[in-house]
């Protein structure tokens, strides 16, 4: 009778949060080259890529630097 | 057993239960796909691809908002095209500053949830820029793209005027998104917002205060036709 309900917190959370940058950097290299293909872009794929790069890293910094600072020792 | 139920009450209010994200994640990326397609499909001056980013980013923590962000980006760009997926840090840096701008206290007045949603709005823009001016060369075939044009005819050199339409066509946005979210996170169930610091009213008042930041922001949006028009 007693049923344990399955609880997630702000670690899960975060994770998820990675995982889904994780993706983005996943499937970032093909879309650029579809961008590039588009009629309209003037850009260089590499320079599109690198940009793009460049501001998901600083998520990427975010999320490290809230896994060493926040207290993920709530269990 | 003086010192046990702090403890418990901290576990209680930081735990959610696994339930609420399976069934608000993906309902939440569906309602900004929805909201998206429904935006370009009649040409409004608003995105509407981030109302179900604040609500989880608000009820569940910034980094399931994020999650949420990331994925609507990601599907989007194979149902709408690739320029989506740049967007996608857009996306991401609405569910942080509305996730963790609720829990540091900017939710818990209306005006401060206001003033929240603006500062959303400011930081989307200052990330929007260099994606549309470096990437697309300052257009993507949005309705901003038109106030623009109207810009550069002004004089003003590029970067700063796809801020100054972003920033117009943002504002309208979150506050409008901000609202909405808003009423759709008073109407979860209670266990699912409790330890939430959102503003505190009942009855009339709180759904005049909702569609009064509903209405000031479809109120933007109708200022930027305007002046669009004009």
């Amino acid at each position: 009778m007693d049923k344990k309900v399955k609880t997630v917190g702000f670690k899960e959370g975060l994770g998820a949060g990675i995982v889904g940058l994780g993706l983005i950097y996943f499937f970032l290299p093909s879309m650029i080259q579809k961008i590039a293909d588009l009629d309209f872009i003037q850009s260089e794929p590499f320079a599109m890529l690198s940009g793009t790069v460049l501001v998901l890293a600083v998520f990427t910094v975010a999320a490290g630097l809230v896994v060493m600072l926040a207290n993920l020792n709530e269990e | 057993m003086a010192t046990a139920q702090p403890v418990a009450r901290k576990k209680s209010s930081s735990q959610i239960p696994l339930t609420y994200v399976v069934a608000l994640v993906p309902v939440a990326i569906a309602l900004n796909i929805v909201g998206g397609q429904i935006n370009t499909a009649l040409h409004l001056p608003t995105f509407l691809d981030m109302i179900g980013t604040g609500v989880v980013a608000i009820v569940l923590g910034p980094w399931w908002g994020a999650l949420v962000g990331a994925l609507t980006n990601l599907i989007g760009s194979f149902i709408s095209g690739p320029i989506n997926l740049p967007f996608a840090v857009c996306n991401i840096i609405g569910a942080l500053v509305w996730g963790y701008g609720v829990r540091w206290g900017w939710g818990k007045k209306y005006w401060s949830f206001f003033l929240l949603n603006m500062l959303v709005a400011f930081f989307v823009s200052l990330a929007a820029v260099p994606i549309y001016v470096f990437l697309f060369g300052g257009a993507t075939g949005h309705f901003a793209d038109m106030m623009t044009a109207a810009f550069l005819a002004m004089g003003q050199n590029l970067i700063v005027s796809v801020f100054s339409s972003n920033i117009l066509v943002s504002l309208a946005d979150k506050i409008l998104s901000g609202f909405v979210a808003l009423a759709i996170i008073e109407a979860l169930p209670a266990s699912m917002t409790q330890g939430i610091e959102l503003p505190k009213s009942t009855g009339l008042s709180r759904v005049l205060w909702i569609a009064g930041g509903i209405v000031l922001g479809l109120a933007i949006a109708l200022i930027v036709t305007a002046l669009q028009a004009g």
